[in-house]
């Protein structure tokens, strides 16, 4: 068969990123821009300047992805963007720059939505053995999904308030860290011991998580001690929250794939960038004889390569889009 | 040479067609609220129904703004990545001059509502020079500026407490004014929003 090059973009937040990629398996190169600096002084992403700084930066970066891969346009089989969820204002120039080039190129249009994005970032590591269970953990998702084969995907569990990314990133305001916070409370957590007393978040029979009331629990204690004009030891605190969020995210994970009998897990989404998540969930994985893929850091995190990957399988699958796709903030994975 | 107009700031959407100063075919889609959707739809279906490749367009003249911040990426998106895509010339130019291209014998003042009192506003002659340059400001503000001139004609999609008449643009005229303007490097090709963001205006006034 022909090799298939996919051009994918995505831009559904503060990441613009394009990626070119062989037969939904192969990176020949990825280009992506964080704009993380300037969101940091603001303590967030702001989806306006967001925007403004994705149409600034757009043709630079599809420009710069096929220096990279050494490819020119005609060589391109397909064109894939992420039409959501995400920051719809984000997302539109992405989406634009997209369908401009499926008309000027006469190329197929791929849409792909961003969490099959993220799943599929495996598939860039290995081949993806199905039946499987995918924990996709951001700062927008916590999901457990079960997948019978390419593009089938059940959502079993996921978060009934703050994803876990979120959390973290809260969390670390109030330890005094600055946005975003995450990798930092993961670096303090291993510099630390579990001392605080924390409650298990939504310890029960469900697939779902909950995490704002542990994240309320972390804010009561830090204001407490500083009440009794204690001090909080930051790395402990940090070491006995992120046990608590590791712990319920495996422990509901092993149980989904007990429970599915399923015996492939992949993990996927910018927190399965998590050192204490890995080291535990590669662990138990082990112990469980359960074969287990978690991309490498830079598929994890928003990139275009994963956005290809996915739209390989969508087009097989026949999903195409005709030049009036629209861009949307929420939509269900299927 | 064939060159396409583009002009998504407002719901109001123009793209046109030229050969030259002639215009061969123009499109003005009225409160469209969904433009990010029919934008390359609307642009593919003006080529087909006029016989024209996309590749045979050798200029795109893109209204960048002022605006709906989302509607003008809509348009300047697409001309920044044409004409990325086609190594070919693109020409920006202000979504006011087009609505000041409405024919009228007095100083032509477009306006577009930018709500909580603003407008997004101008002061145009005849020949499309800028008597007052595009400006993000009180509505009141402006009006005093218009008491300079001795008549003067207000155009406006949107509607205000005081009369003004629907633009009748020109796209014609937009192409003769800029003809021979250099054309700006894609990559170099944004939007000129008039208007800082809500969180940037913040960080700055403290």
């Amino acid at each position: 068969m022909k090799d298939m090059y996919i051009l994918a973009i995505e831009s559904s937040c503060d990441e613009t990123s394009v990626s070119i990629v062989r037969n939904g398996c192969e990176e020949i190169g990825t280009v992506v821009l964080s704009q993380m600096d300037t969101h940091a002084s603001f303590g967030g992403v702001v989806p306006e300047i967001a925007s403004r700084m994705h149409i600034e930066n757009i043709t630079l970066v599809i420009e710069e992805c096929l220096n990279k891969a050494d490819m020119t346009m005609d060589k391109i089989d397909a064109i894939a963007v992420t039409y959501g969820p995400g920051l719809i204002g984000s997302l539109l120039v992405g989406l634009q720059a997209a369908k401009t080039l499926a008309l000027i190129y006469n190329k197929p249009l791929i849409p792909v939505h961003h969490i099959a994005g993220h799943i599929y970032a495996n598939s860039l590591v290995e081949t993806m053995k199905f039946p499987l269970i995918a924990l996709v953990v951001s700062g927008g998702h916590t999901d457990i999904i079960y997948m019978k084969d390419h593009y089938s995907f059940e959502k079993i569990g996921g978060t009934l308030d703050d994803a876990v990314g979120e959390a973290y990133d809260k969390v670390a305001r109030v330890l005094g860290l600055n946005y975003p916070g995450g990798p930092l409370v993961d670096k303090l957590a291993h510099m630390g011991e579990d001392t605080y007393d924390l409650p298990i978040p939504l310890n029960d029979e469900s697939y779902n998580f909950s995490f704002s009331g542990l994240k309320s629990a972390v804010i009561n204690l830090s204001h407490n001690e500083t009440q009794r004009g204690n001090k909080i030891i930051v790395e402990n605190l940090a070491a006995s929250f992120q046990n608590r969020v590791v712990g319920i995210l495996v422990h509901k994970t092993i149980k989904a794939m007990k429970e599915y009998k399923v015996n492939n897990l992949i993990v996927a989404g910018g927190v399965s960038a998590n050192r204490g998540l890995r080291e535990l969930i590669t662990k138990v994985c082990k112990q469980n004889n359960y074969n287990i893929t978690i991309p490498e850091i830079k598929y994890c995190t928003d990139n275009a390569a994963m956005i290809g990957a996915a739209a390989y399988y969508a087009y097989q699958m026949g999903r195409v889009s005709s030049l009036d796709l629209s861009a949307k903030a929420s939509d269900k994975l299927q | 040479m064939i060159s396409l107009v583009i002009d998504t700031c407002t719901n109001n959407v123009v793209i046109g067609l030229l050969n030259g100063l002639d215009v061969i075919d123009q499109k003005i889609e009225f409160n469209d609220k969904n433009i990010s959707t029919n934008f390359v739809p609307l642009i593919d279906e003006l080529l087909k129904k006029n016989n024209t490749k996309i590749t045979d367009i050798k200029k795109i003249f893109v209204a960048i703004g002022p605006g709906s911040f989302t509607g003008i990426r809509v348009g300047v998106t697409f001309a920044k990545v044409m004409a990325w895509s086609l190594n070919i010339e693109v020409v920006p130019f202000s979504s006011l001059e087009l609505m000041a291209s409405t024919s009228s014998d007095h100083v032509i003042i477009p306006l577009i509502d930018a709500r909580r009192g603003y407008v997004y506003g101008g002061i145009y002659d005849y020949n499309l020079n800028a008597l007052l340059p595009d400006e993000y400001i009180l509505i009141d503000d402006l009006l005093k500026y218009a008491q300079g001139y001795e008549k003067c004609t207000f155009v406006s999609f949107d509607s205000f407490d005081f009369a003004t008449k629907l633009p009748d643009v020109d796209i014609r005229k937009i192409v003769f004014k800029h003809f021979n303007d250099n054309g700006v490097k894609p990559h170099s090709l944004n939007p000129n929003y008039l208007k800082k963001t809500e969180a940037e205006e913040k960080f700055s006034g403290e």
